[in-house]
């Protein structure tokens, strides 16, 4: 592959370079995964920070070298969002016995704060100087402020790619999607991509209106795999039917049959809020016109419905792109590519890759090392004494 | 239609033309005499049904929210399937055409005009008010404070220059409306079951 990468077909990367490649990511990762505080003592601990280090590290070694992305991120991304869960879950019912939050941990603040939140805190903390949420600023696991600057950091950094290199809910729809061989589900109407942004409004207007967070109260999917509220009323009864029904719905059920990520491109309005981050952000994935040969291969792999044969004749992926990297796999003339907002067109587009990737793995793997030892820890330890529980 | 001039007398004309006016008298006319003819008690046991399919609906809360729900069930429909873009200003965008060129404020100054006299609830309200008060310079902060409180609910339309240019904002706020329509079918089913409880 030449530096342009032109006209060149995929090849891998020589192993040696791929090495010198991929060692700043090995060193950085090596500090992040101890927290620079050494190893720790426990030999499961240390087993399973070890394992997780090998698994991140040897992915992206594989990334450099095949230089595909979405391939390699994919099985991280899936892993990570199923090591949350697990992490999750068992923190949960260690600290509180069960998967229920109730009113006292709300009001006393000790529930975990996700970035979903973020879109729903933003008028009301400008309006009342509060933020709408039962959480922690700065104690405790996934505190406010915490959550927060890691949001902001990524938005900077990644712009929307912060949903398919970042968030910790988007693995698990990624998953499912990728289990069918073929579609069921093709045509899906174009309409529906506004759908997030629908739902955006209405939550930003009714949390605005209602000081609470209307999205976590009612609409949220994850909260069937995270935490949801003791069930002491019709009304809870409901959104607890509520939040089940849109994860089987959403991330189970349609993107098996579509191959798409429905909850993502067709519903979170925290997607919805970040695509606006993308307007910022200098990283964009664009179409060279003059390699395209209008065959929509990477209209329909895409799996947030950010490519249309609008944005293919513009050469620009829309704004909910989230950089997943999976059309520019699948391009068969490697027409489209990562590529620095302000630099020509079509040149040093492998450049470009490992300027993007770099920071984006680097965001994938800190908030994931954590999830990935975590429940590796878990594993090992219902092994080891039949539970999973300290 | 006969027999209806009589009411052009005690009605100030609405409406702009002779047609529309005929009908609108007529509508009067029949709405009066269903309210003469219910107040004589001719049909009483229909009244009497009535009033009390009425009074045994928990204080009519329920019709409310069966209200809600039929209208939320409108705005889903608006907001989810229907695709043809009915727009309620069509002749008026036509209007609006020819006029803006030569007559920039005339045309804004008469929908102000008209809006202010519209026979609102709340204009009415106001107006009964001042109606009700002694002193005629007293009426002119009140309604001054009624023409203030009222213009805020105008400013959003400032939005509407801006925001026509993109095409990306009607799809999302149909969408936005369906979404809403949801939420009052929830709120229609529960005002009902509050109504049942009460």
């Amino acid at each position: 592959v030449t530096n342009s990468g032109r006209n060149e077909k995929y090849t891998n990367r020589n192993p040696v370079k791929a090495i010198i490649l991929a060692l700043p990511m090995f060193l950085i990762m090596a500090l992040m995964i101890t927290g620079g505080s050494g190893l720790p003592k426990d030999p499961l601990q240390l087993t399973a920070m070890i394992m997780a280090y090998i698994l991140i590290n040897g992915i992206f070694y594989l990334m450099i070298l095949s230089m595909k992305t979405d391939k390699y991120r994919s099985l991280l991304f899936v892993i990570y969002a199923v090591c949350f869960v697990i992490t999750f879950i068992s923190n949960l019912v260690e600290v509180r016995g069960s998967m229920i939050v109730t009113q006292e941990d709300m009001v006393q603040g000790r529930t975990p704060f996700c970035h979903m939140v973020i879109p729903m805190v933003i008028v009301p903390a400008v309006l009342t100087r509060t933020i709408i949420f039962p959480g922690s600023m700065l104690e405790g696991f996934a505190a406010i402020g915490t959550m927060l600057v890691l949001w902001l950091g990524a938005s900077i950094v990644l712009g929307r790619g912060w949903c398919s290199w970042a968030c910790f809910y988007g693995g698990l729809d990624e998953g499912f999607s990728r289990i069918a061989r073929k579609p069921i589900i093709k045509n899906i109407n174009r309409k529906w991509t506004y759908l997030p942004f629908a739902i955006l409004l209405v939550i930003v207007l009714t949390s605005a209106a209602t000081l609470s967070p209307t999205y976590c109260a009612w609409l949220c999917p994850f909260k069937a795999v995270t935490e949801f509220e003791e069930i002491s009323s019709s009304t809870i009864l409901l959104q607890t039917i509520i939040f089940f029904s849109l994860f089987i719905g959403l991330v189970i059920v349609l993107p098996i049959l579509t191959k798409r990520r429905i909850q993502c491109g067709l519903f979170c309005p925290m997607g919805a809020f970040q695509s606006l981050t993308n307007k910022f952000n200098i990283f964009e994935v664009r179409i060279d016109p003059e390699k395209c040969a209008q065959c929509n291969l990477c209209v329909k792999t895409c799996p947030t419905f950010s490519l249309d044969e609008e944005s293919v004749k513009s050469g620009k992926s829309r704004i909910t792109c989230t950089k997943c990297g999976k059309c520019i796999d699948s391009c068969p003339k490697q027409a489209v590519s990562f590529h620095i907002k302000g630099t020509p067109l079509g040149v040093n587009f492998e450049t470009a890759r490992l300027i993007f990737i770099y920071p984006a793995f680097l965001f994938l793997a800190v908030m994931g090392s954590g999830m990935i030892t975590g429940a590796i820890y878990r594993a090992l330890l219902l092994v080891k004494t039949g539970s999973m529980m300290k | 239609l006969p027999g209806h001039s009589k009411y052009f007398k005690r009605f100030p004309v609405l409406t702009d033309s002779p047609s529309a006016t005929s009908k609108a008298a007529f509508f009067v006319e029949v709405l009066l005499k269903f309210l003469e003819y219910a107040q004589q008690k001719k049909n009483y046991m229909r009244m009497k049904f009535m009033k009390g399919f009425l009074l045994g609906l928990a204080n009519r809360t329920a019709v409310l929210g069966v209200v809600y729900i039929a209208l939320a069930i409108l705005l889903m429909v608006y907001g989810f399937i229907n695709k043809e873009q009915h727009c309620a200003a069509k002749s008026f965008g036509t209007l609006k055409k020819k006029m803006s060129d030569k007559y920039q404020v005339l045309l804004p100054a008469a929908l102000g005009l008209l809006t202010g006299l519209n026979l609102c609830p709340p204009f009415l309200l106001a107006f009964a008010a001042a109606a009700a008060n002694d002193s005629l310079w007293n009426c002119i902060p009140f309604f001054s404070a009624f023409f203030i409180g009222t213009s805020v609910y105008l400013t959003p339309l400032l939005a509407i220059g801006p925001f026509r240019r993109h095409d990306f904002l009607k799809p999302i706020g149909r969408l936005a409306v369906g979404i809403m329509g949801v939420y009052y079918i929830y709120f229609g089913f529960v005002t009902i079951q509050r109504s049942i409880h009460s």
